[in-house]
């Protein structure tokens, strides 16, 4: 292990000098490459941030919270008032429905939503490959 | 089988919990239906599905609390063959056939079902949706030899409508990649009418080309208008439209009157615009799949041979997550989603989202060798 080691060292000195001399060539042309990983991981946190994360969306635990008043509520000290809940248990008990209607988000009456869509058709723009 | 079972709270996606349940083998628990509800336990559409499943299965063990509040499903196994089922009117067949698309490719015998009940009504996909996009679905699946078949039309609330489906049995799922949805050639439809005047089918199919003659000349839209014994019991008319892409994509929208005597009646004319307006939204949203069938494709995916398939999405249905989820729980399949932004000059609507899995290695055990 000990030769490869010397080995490696030997390489990474030369490669070391091989740059320090190619940068001092060229000063400033090669600037680009400072720094890469650093950029490469800011780029990287800039797409995760854009990008809505549907991983932990779909995969991702929920906090759940089970202090939906579930005590104090009590009457005499006896009873529960027991009331169908808004949230959790709402939608636990929800309607089993594959339906995914429209939110309204988007006004079909105006131009720019069509415009939007048209290169869906096969009268819209095509790609210089088909 | 798998000796391990799962736990559930509430009736949400019961039917993605049987379903994946009777394909995995694992037991699955439901508890809390409707627990805190006026009304507490299973209703009467849910009852009716579970017979559905045990017609179509051989020594599966159900369990239901005097109060229906809980539930304990063992699967057995798929046996297919031919089946008949009065469906419950609180739902309508679509609801049951969803269901059973799931199932049918991996039963024992192939499936002859006749459903009784009610074929479109607001709330569920109907049968002409299913069959206009579900079923070229599963041909690209390799399910080929599907039919499914409107014998008689009935509307919500009375049914008194029939369903035949038929569908082969497979060992295993061919390999698909379902990446690019292709240009839309041409829109397809059918707008129907039972006991109310036949006029009406016609006033729905010129709306809804007013709207869409202004992105492609080439659509037809069928009206069919059932009469006597095949009307069923309640008035109604509705339409449904697809829109089918180069590469074999189907992407659909649907409007159903009001049942009768259930809210405001709308008038055909604002109904086939607005149908119209669901379509070009399900454009918008995209991908190879349309969000109807969202749930089916990724099952579908799942129970393959283990390569890699992929399939474009539009955004995720609320269902489809939860179907992501129960795949997770099931069948431990996590998919990989890439999202993917269109770029600035192209004009193909909204964000899509790249699906990919390697499949579970799943085959159907109960086919039989010939």
């Amino acid at each position: 292990p000990d030769k490869e080691e010397n080995k490696s060292n030997a390489l990474s000195k030369m490669e070391d000098d091989e740059s320090a001399e190619f940068c001092s060539e060229s000063e400033g042309a090669l600037r680009w490459k400072e720094g890469l990983q650093q950029k490469a991981s800011e780029a990287f946190l800039r797409q995760q941030r854009s990008t809505p994360n549907l991983r932990k969306l779909v995969y991702g635990t929920v906090a759940e919270d089970d202090s939906d008043g579930e005590d104090g509520e009590e009457l005499g000290g006896l009873f529960r008032v027991s009331r169908p809940e808004k949230g959790k248990k709402h939608r636990a008990d929800g309607m089993d429905c594959s339906r995914f209607d429209p939110d309204g988000a988007h006004d079909w009456e105006l131009e720019e939503m069509f415009d939007s869509i048209r290169d869906c058709f096969v009268t819209g723009k095509w790609e210089d490959d088909q | 089988m798998a000796s391990q079972g799962l736990n559930y709270d509430g009736c949400n996606f019961f039917r993605q919990r049987l379903v994946l349940s009777t394909l995995s083998g694992k037991r699955v628990k439901i508890t809390n239906i409707r627990s805190k509800d006026d009304n507490p336990g299973l209703r009467d559409f849910e009852a009716s599905f579970i017979r559905l499943l045990d017609k179509v299965t051989n020594g599966t063990r159900i369990e239901i609390n005097q109060t229906g509040t809980v539930l304990f499903y063992q699967p057995g196994l798929l046996i297919g063959g031919e089946v008949e089922h009065d469906c419950n009117t609180q739902r309508s067949v679509g609801f049951y056939l969803e269901a059973l698309l799931m199932l049918a490719p991996f039963m024992k015998m192939p499936l002859k079902a006749v459903l009784r009940g009610v074929t479109n009504d607001p709330t569920d996909p109907s049968v002409d949706q299913l069959k206009y996009s579900a079923v070229p679905l599963m041909r690209k699946f390799g399910i080929d030899g599907l039919e499914l078949k409107i014998v008689k039309r009935g509307m919500a609330p009375g049914g008194g409508g029939e369903v035949l489906f038929t569908c082969p049995v497979r060992k295993t799922l061919v390999s698909v990649n379902l990446t690019d949805p292709g240009k839309i050639k041409r829109i397809r439809g059918i707008a129907y009418s039972v006991r109310v005047s036949p006029q009406m089918a016609n006033r729905l199919v010129d709306s809804a080309r007013g709207i869409l003659n202004k992105f492609i000349p080439d659509i037809y839209i069928y009206t069919d208008h059932m009469k006597g014994d095949k009307s069923g019991k309640s008035p109604g008319f509705g339409l449904t439209l697809v829109a089918e892409t180069l590469n074999g994509t189907f992407l659909s929208a649907e409007q159903v009157s009001t049942p009768q005597g259930q809210g405001e009646p709308v008038l055909p004319e604002d109904m086939g615009r607005n149908c119209a307006k669901h379509l070009l939204e399900e454009i918008y949203r995209g991908g190879s799949i349309d969000s109807a069938n969202q749930s089916l494709a990724l099952l579908y995916m799942t129970l393959r041979q283990q390569d890699v398939c992929k399939a474009l999405l539009g955004p995720l249905s609320p269902y489809t997550i939860e179907m992501l989820r129960h795949l997770r729980d099931f069948f431990q399949m996590v998919f990989k989603m890439e999202p993917q932004k269109p770029s600035d000059d192209e004009r193909k609507g909204g964000d899509k989202v790249m699906m990919t899995c390697v499949g579970a290695g799943f085959t159907n055990i109960s086919k039989s060798l010939k």
